[in-house]
């Protein structure tokens, strides 16, 4: 029954999970990020280098931010939902959406994994 | 699905409806004031996602851009934009939580909703006030 709730015959359920597994996954991120910030301080450039060196910390912050855009997407979709009753309208902000999110990803991927 | 709502309501009850949503006669409860704090502050992030990547990428470029960023980010007007974002970040992350404890019916009854209401801005204050003493002390 709850594995049938999850199937594409139900899309409000997939996105409520959704939002919420990202959101935890972002949640344990931020307090690993901050973990980490205030052990290491990075404060010279170096040391900065040295802090986003881990290939651990990259593939996590990659993540963290694929979840990110997940969790963003749901959030701003709804806002416009409650707030852009006009369908046409709604329907060109959400192409903007998706467009801008896939560039951050893009942006962050060269950032977090090849840069 | 049948809909069983009545079509015609009473007379009375449509008297007494207001003609249009005033938002400054309404008196929002603390449950709802965290609720819209949370869409706002999840609007304010969403916002500032590409200045993020931006200072990512000036800063992790060189040296150079590196002292750069630092100073930016150490000018009075920035760190006042800091304090507010990372108020942002703190009641968006309390609330979430809050949210998550609900979908797992944790505290959910009015009572227990409002107190919670209550520890979510209180927690988001502090930790907004810590990072006020990191950036100024």
């Amino acid at each position: 029954m709850v594995i049938d709730l999850l199937t594409k015959r139900y899309p409000g359920m997939r996105a409520w999970l959704m939002q919420r597994l990202t959101a935890f996954a972002m949640a344990a991120y931020s307090i690993m990020l901050l973990v980490r910030i205030i052990i290491l301080q990075p404060a010279v450039y170096e040391e900065w280098l040295s802090f986003f060196q881990p290939i651990w910390f990259r593939i996590a912050s990659w993540l963290f931010w694929i979840c990110l855009s997940v969790h963003a997407w749901l959030g701003v979709r709804d806002v416009f939902k409650d707030y852009v009753p006009d369908y046409d309208i709604r329907v060109v902000l959400l192409k903007l959406l998706a467009t801008l999110l896939w560039a951050y990803i893009a942006w962050a991927s060269w950032l977090f994994l090849v840069r | 699905m049948q809909n069983n709502e009545p079509k015609i309501k009473s007379e009375a009850k449509q008297k007494n409806r207001p003609k249009n949503l005033n938002l400054t006669t309404i008196r929002l409860p603390i449950n709802a004031l965290v609720s819209i704090l949370h869409r706002a502050t999840g609007c304010i992030l969403f916002l500032i996602l590409p200045a993020i990547l931006l200072l990512l990428q000036l800063s992790l470029s060189s040296a150079q851009h590196f002292e750069m960023v630092v100073s930016i980010l150490h000018s009075p007007f920035t760190k006042l934009m800091l304090l507010g974002l990372a108020w942002a970040f703190f009641h968006h992350f309390f609330a979430g939580i809050r949210h998550l404890a609900m979908d797992v019916h944790w505290m959910t009854t009015l009572m227990k909703a409002r107190y919670t209401s209550k520890v979510t801005l209180v927690l988001g204050a502090l930790a907004t006030f810590i990072v006020a003493l990191k950036l100024w002390f």
